[in-house]
């Protein structure tokens, strides 16, 4: 899978930001297997383009392709079909199931396109310290575990592309690095490509391409 | 480290999954209950109303006295107060229109004499009357023996004598001391047939060749009485009071409302249980109806249901969404979890279908004759068609009302 932006430009951006941008109003190809870092602070439209590229928001102007496919001509079932086996993300509000357990929010996502065996889950709960708390309901969890959750959510399917914004930003240094090892093993598994948007550039992540939104 | 999150996991695996534990229940068990329950009825009621129409298209089909498998019916126009001094007799227009109709499957006009004529047996026998005679297709006539046929210049009629009619004689001939003749002997007596008329007097020899029990007549060959029609009476084309109609069902109801709406008459006795059978339909057709109504009724409750549970779960629905559930998955989903129940209410409801018919196969109805203690295969399938269009409009619904909740 490819992604293509073609003058991306969110409709409610102001022109200066747009100017300054290394995104928006440019032409862009993203491939599988890179690592592309977005860096911007607050109000930049970081949310929006990840919402754009998982087509929750179609707010902008240009075009954005995947696979040379205008992604607004693709009907529920098509893009349901990408973000079951092509696309994958970690929301920066979550988006988890606050009344269901962490379990059941995790495996929710794997049901629909399982990438690996069911015990994997309670190794990546271990790996990110959340092992016991998969029979908890999500919304007793904190927002750094409910982060967690998300992003073991994120990687139980298969994908191409992993869209991660502001993934880490309630976890202390020592778990956002094993979130981030985890993320990376996994995206080399598939031969997948990492869009991490945040507000600083994140120690630890190596970039083929830096962005300023 | 290993050993916790493994006891925390099969923990874990014992919760219950899939999607049907994202969606919310609404509250209203009593609304659930009362769909499912008039569901039961309104099946329960439809299905029987289509066995009830069976058994008595059943039972009347087993009444149909034609040999062959058709009834063959006198039809005459019925006369009334109104009617009588008009002429009834049916129009060439009217014999076409009968034959159009598609519970027909034949009519033949009986021709009369435009001529008068006597018979009688000479001396032999005292016996002399004025006599009316007929002509129908013979493929009409259930007992025409091959001597049933006259050719110009033949002195000798054959005729075919009603059974009614001989029957009659027979009854007279004791008090009138005339001889008895059995369905085989008269074909041994001849008598003479005199026919006259503005044309002039024919003597001709009349033999009795055969006796009918289906049409109450004196028959002569269609080519005699139209030869002496027009020589003797000096008409062509003589009119028609009386056609005979060949039907598979007697029975039909819609030949019976053909009949009636024109003002034709044909013999009661022989279509009495058209009659029952038009009441009987006009009350199943009722039942069905009401069937109908009780089914959309609940169908109709049961998808306010599904919308309500959809409505409440609308925020799961739209994050499943998200996630990658495709609309068409999350439909198959949510009305998929009701179908066992659907299956379950319907396959009640042909249960108890089958336990009404084995309970009336026990008796007998209408005299003799006794119901199959199995419904009719068309029930199952009725009960098939019933849960697929249930199945089919809850799928509908849902997908719906899941393109209205938005990403």
């Amino acid at each position: 899978m490819q992604i293509s932006l073609q003058q991306i430009k969110p409709v409610f951006l102001e022109a200066e930001k747009i100017e300054r941008s290394e995104i928006w109003n440019k032409n862009l190809l993203w491939k599988k297997a890179a690592h592309l870092h977005i860096v911007a602070p607050s109000g930049s439209g970081k949310t929006s383009l990840i919402h754009f590229l998982y087509q929750i928001r179609q707010g902008y102007s240009g075009t954005l392709s995947f696979d040379n496919r205008d992604v607004k001509s693709l009907d529920a079932n098509e893009m349901a079909a990408y973000r079951a086996a092509k696309i994958s993300i970690v929301f920066q509000d979550l988006r988890l199931f606050p009344d269901h357990t962490v379990w059941q929010n995790i495996t929710i996502k794997r049901q629909l396109n399982p990438y690996q065996e069911k015990d994997t889950i309670a190794e990546m709960a271990d790996k990110l310290g959340i092992s016991n708390k998969l029979d908890r309901l999500a919304r007793e969890c904190s927002y750094g575990e409910q982060q967690r959750i998300a992003i073991i959510r994120a990687l139980q399917q298969p994908f191409d592309f992993i869209l991660l914004d502001e993934p880490f930003s309630h976890l202390d240094t020592a778990n956002r690095n094993k979130a981030l090892e985890l993320i990376t093993t996994e995206a080399q598994k598939r031969e997948a490509s990492i869009i991490l948007a945040d507000l600083e550039k994140v120690d630890g992540f190596e970039t083929n391409q830096l962005y300023h939104l | 480290m290993q050993k916790q999150p493994q006891q925390n996991s099969s923990r874990a695996k014992n919760q219950p999954s899939g999607i049907a534990s994202f969606l919310e229940q609404p509250g209203h068990r009593f609304s659930r209950l009362l769909s499912f329950t008039g569901l039961a009825i309104g099946a329960w009621l439809l299905l029987s109303a289509l066995q009830v129409s069976i058994n008595v298209s059943q039972l009347l089909q087993e009444k149909n006295p034609g040999k062959d498998g058709f009834d063959y019916l006198p039809v005459t126009k019925l006369i009334t107060n109104e009617n009588m001094g008009s002429d009834n007799r049916f129009t060439p227009s009217e014999i076409i229109a009968l034959k159009q109709k598609p519970f027909l499957e034949d009519v033949a006009p009986l021709q009369s004499n435009q001529f008068k004529t006597r018979a009688s047996a000479g001396d032999l026998i005292p016996f002399s009357t004025e006599l009316f005679l007929e002509s129908i297709r013979k493929d009409f006539i259930d007992s025409a023996p091959s001597s049933f046929h006259w050719e110009p210049g033949q002195v000798e009629v054959p005729v075919i004598l009603a059974a009614d009619f001989l029957e009659m004689y027979n009854v007279f001939a004791t008090t009138q001391d005339l001889p008895q003749f059995s369905e085989k002997s008269i074909g041994a007596v001849s008598f003479i047939l005199e026919c006259y008329g503005p044309g002039g007097m024919v003597p001709f020899k009349g033999r009795i060749v055969g006796v009918s029990d289906r049409i109450n007549s004196v028959l002569v060959p269609e080519n005699f009485l139209q030869w002496a029609n027009q020589k003797l009476g000096n008409v062509t084309q003589a009119p028609v009071s009386r056609v005979y109609i060949k039907t598979k069902d007697a029975n039909n109801t819609s030949l019976l409302q053909y009949l009636e709406s024109n003002n034709y008459r044909v013999n009661k006795d022989r279509t009495k249980f058209g009659r029952i059978k038009q009441v009987l339909q006009a009350v199943v057709t009722g039942m069905a109806s009401f069937a109908v109504l009780i089914l959309l009724l609940a169908i109709m409750l049961f998808a306010f249901y599904l919308q309500l549970m959809i409505a409440r779960s609308k925020e799961n629905l739209q994050r499943l969404k998200m996630l990658g559930y495709a609309p068409k998955a999350l439909a198959r989903a949510v009305s998929g979890k009701w179908i066992p129940v659907y299956a379950g209410v319907i396959i009640t409801a042909l249960c108890f279908t089958q336990l009404l018919q084995w309970y009336f196969s026990r008796f007998s109805i209408a005299g003799k004759d006794k119901l199959p203690v199995w419904v009719h295969p068309a029930v199952p399938v009725l009960a098939i068609l019933l849960l697929v269009i249930c199945v089919s409009v809850n799928r509908f619904m849902v997908s719906k009302s899941l393109r209205k909740i938005g990403n």
